[in-house]
C-alpha cells in the first residue's frame, strides 16, 4: 500500500513540480 | 450477479485502504483539465494555420478564436450544474472517465477541425464536448474527498481544486514544446500538438480513474471524533440539491463565489498590459510574462493554502479574509501605482490572486458546511454557474472601464484606477452576502423515508 501511496504521488507531483520550475524561470525575467 | 468496472459499488474501498491514495487520484484528473487555463498559447498560432509565420487571407482571427476558451468556460459551469446529480448518483470512477472521454475528445473532434479549417468544429469540440468534460471532470472527486476528509475538507478539496490551477502551469510550456516539435514547413504544429495532447490526457485522467476509491458507508478516520461544541455555521443535516438551490443561501453563497471570481479573473486577463501601462518604460513584455507566471504561482498555491487554513479559522471567516483584505489592496495599488513601487504592486497582486483560488477552492467545504455532504457535489455544481457569469463580467468590466477611461482623456497609466475601485465595490457585495449567511432552515433538511 505504502508504494502505492507513493507511486501515485509521483506522478502526479513530478509533472506539477515542472510545470512550477519552468513558470518560477519565466517567474524570474520580471527581476531581471 | 458480477459487478462491473464502473460501478459504484466496485469502487468501495478496502478495510486496509490509505485514503491519501484519494487525493492524487482527483489531482490527475484536476491537473489534466487544468489546461483550459493555459489555452490562450493556441490563440496565435490558430490563427496562422494557412500562412504558418504570419496571418494570410483566409485565416481566422484573434475575435474568431478566442470564443473557443469562452464556451469552454460557459459550458464547464453550465454542464457542472447540469450532470452534478448524475455525478452523484454513479459515482467517481464512471464520472472521471465519461470526463476523460469528453475532454480528450473534445481535442480530437477540434484536431479535425484544424484539418478542416472549420472553426465551428472547434467551437463544438474543445468548447462544447472539451467544455462538458471539464465540468463533469472539476466535481467529480469533490464529493469523495469531503468523505474521505471530514476531518479536514478544505486541506483535501484544496489540494484537488489546486491541480486545476497547476493544470496551466503544465500546459503552458507543454504546448509550446509540443507545437515546436510537430513543426514542419507544412504545418505549424497545433493539429498534431492538439492530438497529443488529447491522447497525454486520456491517458492521464486514466489514473485517476483506476486510483479513486470511495470509503465504506459510514466510514470516519480512526481515532476520530466530530466535534460535540456545535458551530454556528456547520451541520450535521443533509439537504437534496433540488431544495439546496431554493435557500437563500445557496444564492448568498452564488453571490460570494461570483464577486471574488470577478475580482480576480478580471485582472489574470490583463495582468500583462496592466503592469506594462501602469509602469510604462520599466516593465518589458518578457518581465511581464514573468509577472503572469508568478501571479499563476500564488493563485495555485492560495488553493491548497487558503483552504487548508479554512478547516482552523472556519470558511465564513476565510471570506471575511478574502472581501477586507482584497478591498484593502485593491484601494492601494492606484497609490502604489502612482508611487512607482513595482515590488509593491507585484507583491499586491500575488496575494490578490491567492485569494481568487482560495475562493475556489474553499466553497466545496463552504457548501458541505452549510448543506451536508448528501448532495454536496450536485450543488456544488449548481453553484459553479456563478464562474461562468463572473468568467464573462470581470474581463469585460475591466477592460470596457479601461477603454472608457482612455476615451475620456486618462494617461494609460493611470486608466485602471476607476477599475479597481469597481473591484472593491464588487468585493464588498461579496462581504454582506457572506455576512449575511446563517444555518439553513429545518424545513429544507432531508429526512429518511
Amino acid at each position: 500500500m505504502k508504494g502505492r501511496l507513493a507511486l501515485l504521488w509521483l506522478i502526479v507531483g513530478v509533472p506539477l513540480a515542472w510545470g512550477v520550475f519552468k513558470t518560477l524561470q519565466n517567474a524570474m525575467k520580471l527581476f531581471q | 450477479m458480477s459487478i462491473g468496472f464502473f460501478d459504484r459499488r466496485s469502487t468501495v474501498a478496502a478495510p486496509n485502504f490509505n485514503r491519501f491514495c484519494v487525493p492524487p487520484a482527483a489531482i490527475a484528473v484536476h491537473l489534466a483539465i487544468g489546461q483550459v487555463y493555459a489555452f490562450s498559447t493556441f490563440n496565435i498560432p490558430l490563427t496562422r494555420l494557412i500562412g504558418l509565420n504570419e496571418a494570410a487571407p483566409g485565416d481566422w482571427n484573434q475575435k474568431q478564436v478566442v470564443w473557443i476558451f469562452s464556451i469552454a468556460i460557459a459550458v464547464l459551469g453550465s454542464s457542472a450544474a447540469l450532470f452534478g446529480r448524475w455525478v452523484e448518483r454513479v459515482g467517481p470512477r464512471l464520472s472521471m472517465f465519461v470526463a476523460a472521454l469528453c475532454f480528450a475528445g473534445g481535442f480530437m473532434v477540434a484536431a479535425i477541425g484544424i484539418r478542416l479549417h472549420a472553426l465551428w468544429l472547434l467551437y463544438a469540440g474543445y468548447g462544447v464536448l472539451g467544455g462538458c468534460g471539464l465540468g463533469i471532470g472539476y466535481i467529480s472527486p469533490v464529493s469523495t474527498l469531503i468523505k474521505w476528509f471530514p476531518d479536514r475538507p478544505g486541506m483535501a478539496t484544496g489540494m484537488a481544486i489546486m491541480g486545476f490551477g497547476g493544470g496551466a502551469l503544465i500546459a503552458a510550456p507543454l504546448s509550446v514544446m509540443l507545437m515546436a516539435h510537430f513543426k514542419s514547413v507544412t504545418s505549424n504544429g497545433v493539429l498534431q500538438a492538439f492530438v497529443t495532447m488529447g491522447a497525454i490526457y486520456f491517458l492521464y485522467m486514466m489514473i485517476g480513474v483506476f486510483a479513486v476509491r470511495v470509503p465504506p458507508p459510514e466510514w470516519k478516520p480512526a481515532g476520530w471524533v466530530d466535534s460535540a461544541k456545535p458551530k454556528s455555521l456547520v451541520t450535521t443535516a443533509h439537504v437534496a440539491v433540488k431544495l439546496a438551490w431554493r435557500t437563500p443561501q445557496f444564492w448568498l453563497l452564488w453571490g460570494v463565489l461570483c464577486m471574488n471570481v470577478t475580482a480576480g479573473i478580471g485582472v489574470l486577463g490583463v495582468a500583462s498590459p496592466m503592469i506594462q501601462e501602469i509602469f510604462t518604460g520599466r516593465v518589458t513584455a518578457a518581465s511581464a510574462a514573468g509577472f503572469v507566471g508568478l501571479i499563476s504561482l500564488f493563485n495555485m498555491g492560495g488553493r491548497f493554502f487558503w483552504a487548508s487554513i479554512s478547516d482552523y479559522i472556519g470558511r465564513r471567516a476565510t471570506y471575511m479574509v478574502f472581501f477586507l483584505l482584497g478591498i484593502l489592496l485593491y484601494s492601494t495599488v492606484p497609490s502604489i501605482g502612482y508611487g512607482g513601487h513595482i515590488g509593491m504592486f507585484v507583491a499586491a497582486f500575488c496575494i490578490i490572486l491567492s485569494m481568487y483560488g482560495g475562493g475556489f477552492a474553499t466553497i466545496p467545504a463552504y457548501l458541505r458546511d452549510v448543506f451536508g455532504t448528501m448532495e454536496v457535489g450536485a450543488i456544488h455544481g449548481r453553484l459553479l454557474t456563478a464562474w461562468s457569469v463572473a468568467g464573462v463580467l470581470g474581463p469585460v468590466l475591466i477592460s470596457n472601464l479601461r477603454d472608457y477611461q482612455i476615451e475620456h482623456g486618462q494617461p494609460k497609466a493611470q486608466a485602471y484606477s476607476v477599475t479597481m475601485y469597481v473591484m472593491c465595490g464588487m468585493l464588498l457585495i461579496g462581504f454582506l452576502c457572506n455576512l449575511a449567511m446563517r444555518p439553513v432552515d429545518a424545513k429544507y433538511h432531508h429526512r429518511s423515508p
